[in-house]
């Protein structure tokens, strides 16, 4: 057996970056010389993440090939209202609507491998192959692992297999959290490099050993890296003037991609010259400079209205948890979670709950999306959140009521902050990375176009590829398409595209429990260490 | 076929013995029954939720655990591998 498909997911890589790092000129060599040979060798495109370009709704697009309307992830967590207060809950791969292309090709026969992807823990039952999930602390990789014995094997076959390394380290991103000083970040940064050589390391083993149909491996440390470390990385940011700690962390993080690209390269030489290989991000990336601080703002349009707290330790911790803490007698409309970019408006479904009559809806958002409009910047006039669209327009399908009713796009495609706390808008003091809507395509191999650039893909285009590169039928309710301009005519000729049955329904048989709140503060932690939070 | 509690509490700490096996975590005494997740076995909130994953998937079955989780408006600040047998005996 022979891998037909590889697959390298790299979580918020972009063109902006990888372009830079691929150029190379007479006194300098590129720091990724294999992806500039894929850029000559192979086809890309820009690939145009989901409406709200974010991990969990881009990855799960990506792994069904349907857009977040339709899957129903649209976020870390999800929010309930609940008395007087919002709980929160952990999504897990149980939440997605609609089936995996690990267990669409699964039950047709193909082995896969997929490692660190997320949401795919608890992994499919009927996954023909091998599984460890992303994003879950190292204690819950060997439960979460299949087949049953593949941890234990992998303890066994890599001697250097370290599970405390692998998996996300809530404690050091505490850690990193509290202090953030110019020592950790660069602890932070060096963090990620043996940690996705142990990833590596497991996929190398499992292309040589195993030789599933389709390998697929994601490094997140590109996403992680680019939060933290963007001033280092983005070259429209680089001068001459720069200092010493600068350098080293330059130096760091070209090292880190200098890694990727030899990562890379192992995995498609192993692979074999018969494998086609494809690569992509979940999104793009570029600057932040400025904090949007949007539940003041709608406070100050009369909107929301803050709960108010005794003198207490205990109130200040609540005030401090980055969630919400509202008067949900008065309040209208909200922003949730600073990674949902969203409001969320209150509508009172029976007489006598909170929130605005269900017969005022689109006049009340009309106005709502007017004031959002109306947030400007002082000195230029210009808006600040540049676009603001109405949910059954980007998140049409069966799970849109569980979308937030609005989705901003703010000038410089940063997350909102949901303190309370003022001005509204405020210049950060250090520009920071973060999420844009272009992430990037990469294909090469047999069939597939050499040195061409194809107009943008969307994100749910890369699953149907996948299943078309393995020879599978393309099934027909999946949103995603192949790009055909990506192969070569004589290709498409002996390999037509072909639409086959629907997927099969992922039926929610359990749900995930409310988090305990020391929990949501190692998650929201995290999240404010990614850079969703102020 | 029914569902016996002390078939269920073999099933939980089967379950516990092969999710915490490589914790390192020193017991004095065998798990069973008695055993407290946090007090004994060191389980952080996040591995109480992931063990009720593990569960619900072993039933393949939603059991909803928030009402074993919450007292009162409270989080428990621990749970013995009894309370959770009783709570699932009597969700099945």
């Amino acid at each position: 057996m022979t891998t037909r498909t590889l697959f390298i997911g790299m979580d918020g890589a972009t063109f902006s970056i990888l372009d830079d790092l691929t150029k190379g000129d007479d006194d300098h060599k590129p720091v990724m010389p294999f992806l500039a040979s894929l850029y000559k060798n192979g086809t890309r495109s820009i690939l145009r993440s989901t409406p709200n370009p974010l991990t969990p709704p881009a990855w799960v697009s990506l792994m069904t090939g349907r857009t977040p309307g339709n899957h129903g992830i649209y976020d870390f967590i999800r929010a309930e209202e609940h008395g007087d207060d919002v709980f929160f809950t952990l999504y897990d791969s149980r939440d997605c609507n609609a089936e995996t292309i690990w267990s669409i090709a699964s039950r047709q026969g193909k082995r896969v491998a997929a490692l660190n992807f997320p949401f795919t823990a608890p992994p499919p039952k009927n996954l023909n192959g091998f599984m460890i999930p992303g994003f879950i602390p190292w204690r819950h990789l060997r439960l979460n692992t299949k087949p049953k014995d593949f941890y234990d094997q992998l303890k066994t076959e890599l001697p250097d297999f370290n599970p405390k390394q692998l998996a996300w380290d809530f404690e050091q991103e505490k850690e990193a959290v509290n202090k953030l000083s110019d020592e950790d970040r660069e602890n932070w940064v060096r963090y990620h490099l043996p940690r996705e050589k142990q990833w590596f390391r497991i996929a190398d083993y499992l292309l040589r050993a195993e030789s599933p149909d389709l390998m697929a491996v994601m490094f997140d440390g590109v996403d992680k890296l680019q939060h933290q470390a963007w001033l280092f990385l983005d070259p429209t940011l680089q001068t001459e003037e720069v200092g010493e700690y600068h350098q080293r962390m330059r130096k760091l993080c070209l090292d880190y991609f200098r890694q990727l690209d030899g990562f890379i390269e192992k995995l498609v030489t192993e692979a074999g010259p018969d494998v086609q290989v494809f690569m992509a991000s979940d999104h793009g990336f570029t600057t932040t400079f400025e904090v949007v601080r949007i539940n003041a703002y709608l406070h100050e349009r009369g909107y929301l209205h803050w709960k108010t707290m005794p003198e207490t330790e205990a109130a200040k911790r609540r005030e401090d948890s980055m969630f919400a803490n509202l008067d949900w007698n008065k309040t209208t409309a909200y922003c949730r979670t600073p990674s949902s970019n969203g409001i969320t408006i209150r509508v009172a479904d029976k007489p006598g709950k909170t929130g605005i009559k269900p017969d005022e809806y689109d006049s009340f958002r009309d106005q709502l999306i007017r004031d959002l409009k109306d947030l400007r910047d002082p000195v230029s006039g210009e808006r600040i959140i540049t676009e603001v669209h109405k949910r059954e327009d980007v998140f049409s399908g069966p799970a849109m009521k569980e979308a937030p009713d609005l989705l901003m796009v703010l000038r410089d495609f940063g997350f909102v902050s949901i303190k309370n706390k003022q001005p509204v808008v405020e210049a950060r003091e250090e520009v920071a990375g973060t999420h844009h809507p272009d992430g990037v395509f990469f294909a090469f191999g047999p069939g597939i176009k050499q040195d061409a650039k194809i107009k943008p893909c969307n994100i749910e285009d890369v699953g149907a590829t996948l299943l078309y590169s393995m020879g599978l039928d393309v099934p027909s309710d999946m949103e995603g398409l192949v790009p055909e301009a990506m192969f070569t005519k004589s290709h498409l000729a002996e390999n037509p595209v072909r639409i086959g049955a629907v997927t099969h329904s992922n039926s929610k048989d359990a749900e995930s429990e409310s988090m305990a709140e020391d929990e949501k503060e190692k998650l929201m932690e995290q999240l404010k260490l990614l850079g969703y939070m102020e | 076929m029914s569902v016996t509690k002390e078939t269920i509490a073999k099933i939980l700490i089967e379950i516990i013995e092969d999710l915490t096996q490589d914790w390192g975590v020193d017991l004095d005494e065998s798990i069973s029954e008695k055993t407290q997740l946090v007090n004994d076995l060191d389980f952080a909130s996040v591995d109480i939720i992931q063990l009720f994953v593990a569960i619900e998937q072993h039933y393949d079955k939603k059991i909803g655990f928030q009402d074993l989780l919450m007292k009162d408006g409270s989080y428990v600040s621990d749970l013995s591998i009894m309370q959770i047998t009783d709570f699932v005996n009597n969700k099945l």
